[in-house]
């Protein structure tokens, strides 16, 4: 292993062409995380027809480093402005906007640059430390139990992610499931509900489903809120590096809060539907939990804004972890991403562990190398990445729709795909409108053909006794814990009813 | 509770519906997997149906709560219910516009057209920087798709047709 864990490296380092696509990943990331409205799986989905015609190690691991990166210059404008680009830099903006009002701006985000690239490492690092533990789970793991662990991924992530009601949650996975079966079904031939539409029977395109459910909808709301996220002074933007070098060794001097915050990022991560929302509001709280002046906390503390950094980046570590080797995407950026994969060739699942463990190592690398490129042109380009939040949504809008038209288009060249585009996108709007999750659609397309496939191997392997594999009866139990907790918590009145902060 | 939830809840409940009834026509092993879905799903939504009308009732009898504070600052005035779905129709006619030109006239005439009138009308930009941003983009993209991916985009029906009929004419 150590063999491959280092020759993986090796060929990464002395490739140009995969060093030319992480550096052009790089910046593109920071340029997306920077300006208001476009979100990490969003610029996933926007780079998928970019990515054609690349092998899957070139195309995996541009998505992964720019998808990674993403996330760290997106708290600028939480530091600067007080207006975080998504929930994952809510929690850095407590702390780091009242640093920027009293004129530490740039210490406030060297220390953020920092923290999120170191936070990105030792999410890569845990990553890595967990391959041999897992092996062993992993390869235990029959047909029987990736049916069920695909059905107690989506439970799972609808429960996070459908904080006013589980079962909006479950229903849009379920929704996602049951068009993964449109097409030609494997064990019959029959094709199911595409009639004599010739392109619904290889399926409903992945590429087109996400850019109709996040990027289309996302898109109409950015156009219809108007105007740029940040109404002040472009003066505000301005800082010295002498600064941003004191907020740098910020991070060295709260090695021991940044290394805990890394870690609980990383394992937060791993669990499936979490996402950084969660982890960077855990990390904050364990922040001030374990500071001696907790007072400080809100009032322009830099622990305030290196644990939500570190644990917001460390979690895309996690979150590769049950993706690639379960199947089941950590958050859904990271189904998206799964998406990616699967269309570069990449099939998450055992076989990533026995026979393409140097891809695995490539994509922890991958996050290292991405990671640390990232804080070095942030380091130098901060003060003019900030000046994106100033970006019209407005002008926006018509590039994207445009990328999002040539994304259908040539994920599969086929122009009917349009017609599939603006269906969906109504629902996804629909979706959108009325406050209920879209992130299960994604994992429940990705995940139902998984499914479908492993339920008829099992029938046909232990017909219906393959639900009495102990394996089998413990994600059985989990799946009906977390069943009978979210009924509980819908039936139960509502006044003392707890909304659950995780991401769409 | 908003009403909008509940139409959500019916629409969803309408596509599991009409997917089973199209799957019993199925055989057996090809409609084993939309039933394990869509039965459940109905189930589901049904429930939900019921669990909005408790929470629309509990709402009716409760106190007028304070609006919860929201992760991020709106420095702007928030939009009339009429204003809102004003601009949504026009942001969906400009979408539908884009679709509809791009399978009609193809890639390459929609894109400038759209970028042009969207910047222009839409996002308040002057003639000379829509065109200009237009023009750039279009460049790009042209240079991305065509000669470094050589992928060949939809020409759109109405070009192809004209085409044609000036390739018979000539």
């Amino acid at each position: 292993m150590i063999e491959t864990m280092f020759g993986s490296l090796f060929v990464m380092l002395t490739t140009p062409k995969i060093m030319g696509l992480m550096l052009v990943a790089v910046v593109i990331g920071i340029i997306v995380g920077a300006t208001p409205g476009i979100g990490g799986r969003l610029s996933i989905a926007l780079a998928i027809p970019f990515v054609f015609g690349m092998d899957m190690i070139a195309g995996s691991v541009f998505l992964l480093t720019m998808h990674a990166v993403n996330g760290t210059s997106g708290q600028i404008s939480s530091i600067m402005f007080g207006v975080p680009g998504d929930g994952d830099d809510a929690a850095t903006t407590l702390d780091g906007y009242p640093m920027a009002q009293k004129g530490e701006a740039g210490r406030a985000l060297g220390a953020s640059v920092t923290a999120s690239g170191f936070g990105g490492i030792v999410g890569a690092v845990v990553f890595a430390l967990m391959i041999p533990v897992l092996e062993p789970v992993v390869l235990a793991f029959s047909p029987a139990e990736f049916f069920l662990l695909a059905v107690f991924g989506i439970t799972l992530i609808a429960f996070l992610a459908g904080s006013a009601s589980i079962f909006k949650g479950i229903i849009v996975g379920l929704y996602g499931m049951m068009l993964a079966t449109v097409g030609m079904d494997p064990q019959t031939g029959t094709a199911r509900f595409a009639g004599d539409y010739l392109f619904l029977w290889d399926g409903i395109s992945l590429v087109t489903a996400v850019l109709a459910l996040f990027a289309v909808p996302e898109m109409i709301a950015l156009g219809v809120r108007g105007g740029s996220i940040s109404s002040v002074s472009r003066e505000a933007a301005r800082f010295s590096y002498r600064q941003l070098f004191h907020g740098v060794l910020e991070v060295p001097r709260h090695w021991w809060l940044a290394l805990r915050t890394s870690v609980i990022g990383a394992v937060i991560g791993m669990i499936p539907g979490l996402g950084g929302s969660a982890a960077a509001w855990m990390c904050y709280g364990h922040a001030v939990q374990t500071s001696k002046h907790p007072e400080r906390f809100g009032h322009g503390a830099v622990e305030g804004v290196i644990a939500p950094e570190t644990a917001s980046n460390a979690k895309e570590g996690g979150s590769l972890l049950p993706t690639l080797f379960f199947g089941i995407p950590g958050s859904s950026g990271m189904a998206v991403m799964m998406g990616a994969f699967l269309i570069l060739g990449i099939q998450p699942g055992p076989a990533m562990l026995t026979q393409h463990l140097d891809v695995v190592w490539t994509l922890i690398w991958a996050l290292v190398v991405g990671n640390v490129m990232a804080v070095i042109i942030l380091l130098v380009l901060t003060r003019w990445v900030a000046l994106l939040t100033f970006v019209n949504g407005a002008m926006l809008v018509p590039f994207i729709f445009v990328l999002v038209a040539l994304g259908t288009y040539v994920s599969e060249g086929r122009w009917e795909n349009m017609l599939v585009l603006v269906a969906l996108s109504a629902i996804g709007y629909g979706l959108l409108r009325a406050n209920w999750p879209r992130a299960p659609f994604v994992i429940g397309l990705v995940l139902g053909k998984i499914a479908e496939e492993s339920l008829h191997k099992a029938l046909q392997l232990w017909g219906m006794e393959f639900f009495l594999r102990p394996l089998s009866l413990v994600l059985i139990a989990l799946i009906t814990v977390t069943v009978a907790y979210a009924v509980y918590q819908n039936i139960r009145p509502s006044k003392v009813r707890q909304p659950m902060g995780a991401s769409p | 509770m908003k009403a909008g939830g509940s139409a959500m809840t019916v629409v969803m409940l309408a596509i599991f519906v009409a997917m089973v009834i199209v799957a019993n026509g199925y055989p057996a092993g090809a409609r084993f997997m939309p039933f394990v879905v869509g039965i459940p799903a109905i189930g589901l939504c049904v429930l939900e149906l019921v669990l909005d009308v408790r929470r629309r009732r509990e709402s009716a009898t409760a106190l007028p709560a304070a609006a919860p504070p929201t992760a991020v600052e709106d420095h702007e005035a928030p939009l009339s219910p009429q204003q809102t779905l004003r601009r949504e129709l026009v942001l969906w006619a400009y979408f539908l516009s884009l679709i509809g030109g791009i399978l009609l006239f193809g890639f390459w005439l929609t894109i400038p057209v759209f970028l042009a009138a969207f910047l222009r009308f839409q996002a308040g930009a002057s003639w000379t920087r829509a065109l200009l941003m237009s023009a750039v983009t279009l460049a790009l993209l042209f240079a991305v798709f065509e000669q470094a991916f050589r992928i060949e985009l939809h020409p759109g029906f109405v070009t192809e047709y004209l085409q044609d009929r000036l390739g018979d004419g000539s």
